[in-house]
């Protein structure tokens, strides 16, 4: 600052007054800039953290799950039929693939965590930067990287401007909604 | 003579699931850890009686896998199930573009699974 106003003294009162504003100018867009991301990061906070969450959930619903219908199949005092054995190892099944779903979970969020840190890099270089701009409108629109209706609706829950956490989860899926088969 | 399975998925613990499932109801099964590696194995091996692969895979996903099966003489009239954790509308609409014969949701439930083969295989 003390060298710009050196430097402000030195030149022609025009030429100074062209300075203080081109210099204001570019402060008020680097405040702009900054302003943008708080916005940004005010909302995708919560719906990070609400994500990760539902891993937490999802995977000690999947480790219950899991614990219940092995006890069925192992319990000596039950003598289980066939059937009863072919229901409990399509559930254990479906319990397991809690790894594959929460890794995708997982992943969306990292990625977010990337596109926001490259922002951030990108902003540090000034708000003139294009990949700054870039960035922040792909953090902006991340969620479509979702695939899963889950994610969806909890990135809807979490941006409500009441939002008040915990959002109520489904503590169960129902058979329906779990195995869903469509058939072209 | 038993039949034979192609099974696609990155997640090897997915992989496993679908191939145990499959090979306990008598099929052989062939698996592929994406869309190309599964392309390399069918121009190598057997004939596939029905496919079953992931979407979102590294190096070919689902839909690419689905559209370069679909070239093949071999694959022409395939039964392929795409098995995802995508549910929206217009990627079910892409992969029945592709040539998808049907799209399940996961978790799968191994017993619907079956059912839905039984359905869709060639008596």
């Amino acid at each position: 600052m003390a060298w710009t106003g050196r430097r402000l003294k030195n030149l022609p009162p025009s030429a100074a007054n062209q300075e203080r504003t081109s210099t204001i100018d570019g402060l008020l867009e680097q405040q702009k800039a900054w302003e943008a991301f708080a916005v940004c990061a005010v909302s995708i906070i919560p719906v990070l953290k609400k994500q990760m969450e539902a891993v937490t959930q999802q995977t000690e619903r999947a480790a219950m799950d899991l614990m219940v219908h092995i006890r069925a199949m192992t319990s000596p005092a039950t003598t289980s039929s066939p059937r009863d054995t072919s229901a409990n190892f399509s559930k254990i099944v479906m319990a397991m693939q809690f790894q594959d779903i929460t890794q995708q979970k997982l992943e969306h969020v990292t990625q977010a965590l990337d596109q926001w840190h490259k922002h951030l890099q990108a902003l540090l270089k000034g708000p003139h930067d294009v990949r700054a701009k870039q960035e922040i409108a792909a953090l902006q629109r991340f969620e479509q990287s979702y695939t899963m209706e889950e994610e969806r609706r909890l990135h809807a829950a979490a941006l409500m401007p009441d939002y008040q956490e915990p959002v109520p989860m489904e503590t169960e899926q129902t058979e329906a909604e779990s195995d869903s088969v469509t058939l072209f | 003579m038993s039949k034979t399975a192609l099974v696609v998925d990155d997640s090897p613990t997915m992989r496993q699931m679908v191939a145990l499932t499959l090979s306990n109801a008598g099929f052989k099964v062939v698996e592929a850890e994406d869309g190309k590696d599964a392309v390399n194995k069918v121009a190598a091996g057997p004939k596939m009686d029905i496919v079953v692969t992931d979407l979102n895979m590294p190096e070919m996903d689902g839909i690419t896998l689905i559209k370069e099966l679909r070239k093949m003489a071999a694959f022409k009239f395939t039964p392929i199930l795409m098995l995802t954790t995508e549910s929206a509308a217009d990627k079910k609409q892409a992969g029945k573009e592709a040539g998808a014969t049907g799209w399940i949701v996961k978790p799968f439930n191994p017993e619907s699974m079956l059912k839905v083969i039984a359905k869709v295989l060639p008596a």
